[in-house]
């Protein structure tokens, strides 16, 4: 056993709260409100940014391809026209007129093809076409129209226009000469431009989702700064700050929020100072009463030695009553005085009157004394361990526990001391006392340092006060020590008192 | 956690249908799509002197061919007169009808058959007249053909009419009434012209 | 037996003093004010004074500086633990003990026979004059003068001087001092050294600031000297 039963569960409590304050405020949490806020407002910026995009490219890509088709349409009917033929057509010279179309096409040269009949003639190497749709040609055949179809070939897109013809055979009339045209133009530079468009609306988004960036983290501090003045009130008043609030703008939720925060806060306050009023009260009503005590018990003690001296001649029940009266002043006049020493402790009164001592010299002088010096009590104290503390105070620590050990415990009583040097912190001293007795029950063990408390509910009042060890626990802290309570393997009850040593800064 | 992840959820899909948007680019293929009218090539068809005459082509339509009557002297397939047909001077203009009919029947010529055109019509029986003449009403014509009418399919049909009415008429809106060799009798108009259709 | 001037205002503890002393043989003068008690001063020519710090009117403190304006009558306050404060302040004002109220009788006489005590010479065969520079100290006599001038030293503040210049150049701690000086249990408070050793300081020093004869031992207590 290392350590006492209060003082570890303290610790425990203490570490969460240190640690979070040492690593500072958690700045920004993987899927934190700043995080899912600025996500939002660059979405919704995306999705708008990415829609606008999208439509004005597709509505200038329709219209990019609209004016190359209807361009090329209308030059390859315009070239169309120009051309004379005899019917039925020939085969022959027919290639020359269509590479003579071909030239001249616009927006950029074309392959023209031509079908009639039987006949299949183009301007390039193959007579017939492998991008030509049988949709198109059956289109060109059963409508009289100009059209055209856009096909993509191996991931090259072309545009393929058919054409088919028709001859005046008089001021009105007009006959299908049974010969279409066909032109077949690569649309690689409208692709080019195509994706320059894609490229121009990505590069425009882009920018635009960067640009919403800057609002979004306005929009997520301006959101989050209530939210941060909340969590720093709350940290203050957890702390202790109780009078904390927080400044209410607005009519918005948070600001219901603040508002909500403010009036817990001020009715945790008021509780909280009725509890401390109740709790100063009780305590000041303690120190009141002890204070009223002590006058009287200051004359009666002063008078007890008269009653003893006399009782010898005095009847046997009255000097029996006489007697009990001196003696029960006495232990009334040491219980007011433990009570208003452990007012004083609650009230935070309690002075250190330090002075630098040898410790085997004072641990031995308490002893020597309380006249423990008779085999009782047998002692380890190496001498030149040199502290400072209050020895006063010191001195009622020892004899407390000296006191209780041979109370409750058996004799011998061992009061051992030694200095010991800790990895952090200044060294400490350490005192042990151990008795031979049957050591302290375990359920008694959280309590030992309890107020009157009382090991044995049969033994009514001990010979103490019922404050010693009490006091001697608010005298150890008072030093910046601690003092735990447990039992030895092979029985018996030790107490361990470790006090930080200060004995460079001395001071007369 | 839950609403996190639906909200995760619903910007995944967002971001995926923009990019779908963005990407569903560059040029797609279209279906046919009609775009201004034919082209009026320049094919001259001298009324006096030329015949129009009504073949089929591979793809099953008609197709006119151009057939010169030059220096008043028809010629044959082989480029001398035309067998069964008297070489006649036409001195009349235009080219006669019924003269038209009987080079109609005579079928396609060598280019013709060589552009992949042919005939429907039996060959003429030699002997047989042919008589044409304006109808009593309107603007038709009547036509006394050499070959049977009845039994004739619809192709060789539409290349008599479309023949007749066409040298009637410069604009071939003539209504044709064919009265066959075996008596059986037709009529109709020829219908080619796609701006008379409109 | 000695004479004794009690000043206290609460009757019960007056009362209760006063006979648990005058039991013991003393000679009891017991005052309710502090006016009543100064007045009673050259009437009554007590050997000690038992002093109440809280008093109504004229306080304890204030009577103690009265007292100490004319002779060197040994003082001893009564207080009440937690009056700490009150305790510094009497003790400058020089008071030579205190006793913590309540307290039995025997603990107060004791304290007074403490006070009372004369210091007996600790060496037969010595000079009844000692000099340490400008101090001459007669330990027959009880009398210190420097350069030629007596200093009128309080009791405590007499012991204490010829304590420490019986062996000069010993370091005493506090708590010694407290034992054989004042005859408390070793544990005492040390405030009264060091008020006493200040009140001496003011006293035989030349300058206070830099003391000659009772010089301070940082960590370890008082010695006297070396000069």
């Amino acid at each position: 056993m290392t350590s006492g039963p209060g003082r570890p569960r303290r610790l425990r409590l203490r570490l969460p709260r240190g640690s979070s304050r040492a690593d500072g405020r958690p700045r920004s949490r993987a899927f934190g409100l700043r995080t899912r806020l600025v996500f939002a407002f660059l979405l919704v910026a995306a999705v708008s940014a990415g829609a606008t995009s999208a439509l004005t490219y597709r509505d200038a890509r329709n219209a990019l391809l609209k004016t190359a088709q209807d361009t090329a349409v209308s030059s390859f009917r315009d070239q169309v026209q120009q051309t004379g033929w005899g019917l039925p057509i020939q085969r022959e010279g027919m290639e020359e007129v269509l590479r003579d179309i071909a030239r001249k096409g616009k927006p950029r040269p074309w392959v023209v093809f031509a079908e009639y009949g039987s006949v299949r003639a183009s301007s390039g190497e193959n007579p017939v076409s492998t991008v030509i749709t049988p949709e198109l040609r059956r289109a060109a055949h059963a409508h009289p129209n100009g059209s055209f179809e856009r096909v993509v070939r191996d991931g090259v897109p072309y545009l393929t226009i058919a054409m088919p013809t028709l001859f005046r055979t008089g001021p009105e009339g007009r006959l299908p000469s049974g010969l279409v045209l066909y032109a077949v133009m690569r649309m690689t530079d409208e692709q080019l431009n195509v994706d320059a468009l894609l490229l121009a609306a990505r590069d425009g988004a882009l920018p635009g989702l960067a640009v919403a960036l800057i609002p979004g983290l306005l929009a997520a501090r301006s959101v989050l700064r209530p939210v941060r003045e909340l969590r720093k009130a709350a940290q203050s008043m957890g702390s202790g700050r109780l009078d904390t609030r927080i400044a209410v703008r607005g009519s918005d939720e948070l600001a219901d929020l603040a508002r909500t925060f403010n009036e817990t806060a001020g009715k945790l306050e008021g509780s909280v100072r009725e509890l401390r009023e109740a709790e100063a009260r009780a305590r000041r009503f303690a120190s009141d009463v002890s204070h009223e005590l002590r006058t009287p018990l200051a004359g009666m003690l002063a008078v007890t030695e008269v009653l003893d001296e006399d009782a010898g001649r005095l009847d046997s029940d009255t000097a029996r009553a006489v007697r009990l009266v001196s003696t029960e002043t006495g232990k009334l006049a040491v219980l007011v005085e433990d009570l208003m020493e452990i007012s004083r402790f609650d009230a935070r009164a309690a002075e250190l009157n330090s002075d630098e001592v040898d410790l085997a010299e004072t641990i031995g002088k308490t002893l020597q004394h309380r006249h423990w010096t008779d085999g009782r009590v047998r002692t380890e104290l190496p001498s030149g361990i040199r502290a400072r503390l209050d020895p006063r105070r010191f001195d009622i620590v020892i004899a407390n526990l000296v006191g209780n050990a041979l109370r409750h415990g058996d004799a011998p009583v061992t009061v051992s001391l030694r200095s010991e040097t800790r990895s952090s912190g200044p060294p400490v001293l350490i005192v042990q006392v151990t008795d031979s007795g049957p050591g302290i029950r375990p359920e008694v063990l959280p309590h030992i340092f309890d107020r009157f408390y009382k090991a044995d509910a049969a033994r009514t009042r001990s010979a103490g006060s019922g404050l010693g060890l009490a006091i001697t626990q608010e005298n150890v802290r008072l030093h910046g020590g601690t003092v735990r309570a447990g039992n030895l393997p092979a029985g018996g009850a030790v107490f361990t008192v470790e006090i930080p040593l200060h004995v460079e800064e001395a001071d007369g | 956690m839950r609403r996190a992840r639906s909200a995760r959820r619903t910007g995944v899909v967002a971001v995926v249908s923009a990019v779908v948007l963005l990407g569903g680019c560059g040029i797609r293929e279209t279906d046919v799509i009609e775009a201004g009218g034919p082209a009026t090539v320049q094919t001259f068809v001298d009324h006096d002197y030329d015949m129009l005459l009504f073949f089929h082509s591979s793809d099953g339509g008609i197709t006119p061919v151009i057939r010169s009557v030059n220096g008043g002297v028809e010629y044959g397939p082989e480029g001398g007169p035309i067998a069964g047909f008297d070489p006649v001077t036409v001195d009349t203009v235009p080219v006669p009808t019924e003269k038209v009919i009987l080079a109609l029947l005579h079928g396609p010529d060598e280019q013709d058959r060589a552009a992949g055109l042919g005939t429907s019509l039996p060959p003429a029986p030699s002997g047989r007249t042919v008589r044409v003449e304006a109808a009593a009403a309107g603007d038709g014509v009547e036509a006394d053909v050499p070959v049977a009418v009845e039994g004739l399919d619809r192709t060789a049909l539409r290349q008599l009419i479309c023949t007749i009415a066409y040298s009637h008429d410069a604009d071939g809106r003539a209504t044709v009434g064919l009265t066959g060799a075996d008596g059986a009798s037709a009529s109709g108009t020829c219908g080619l012209d796609p701006t008379v259709r409109r | 037996m000695p004479r004794v001037l009690l000043i206290e205002d609460d009757p019960s503890v007056r009362e209760g003093v006063e006979l648990g002393l005058r039991r013991r043989g003393h000679e009891v003068r017991a005052a309710a004010t502090g006016e009543a008690g100064l007045a009673a001063l050259t009437e009554f020519r007590p050997d000690l004074m038992l002093l109440d710090l809280m008093l109504p009117g004229m306080n304890g403190v204030q009577v103690c500086r009265r007292v100490r304006e004319r002779s060197q009558l040994p003082i001893i306050m009564l207080t009440a633990r937690g009056d700490d404060f009150d305790v510094v302040i009497g003790l400058e004002a020089g008071a030579d003990d205190y006793i913590v109220k309540p307290a039995r009788t025997e603990v107060i006489e004791a304290r007074i026979s403490a006070v009372l005590r004369r210091i007996t010479p600790s060496g037969q065969g010595r000079t009844a004059i000692e000099v340490h520079g400008d101090l001459a100290v007669d330990r027959a006599g009880l009398s210190v003068s420097k350069s030629g001038r007596n200093v009128a030293l309080a009791p405590s503040e007499l012991k204490l001087l010829l304590h420490l210049s019986a062996a000069p150049e010993q370091v005493f701690s506090r708590q010694q001092l407290l034992e054989h000086v004042w005859e408390h249990s070793f544990h005492g408070d040390a405030r009264l050294v060091d008020a006493c050793v200040a009140r001496l300081r003011g006293k035989i020093e030349d300058e206070a600031g830099s003391p000659r004869y009772i010089q301070t031992l940082r960590g370890f207590g008082y010695r006297f000297g070396p000069l």
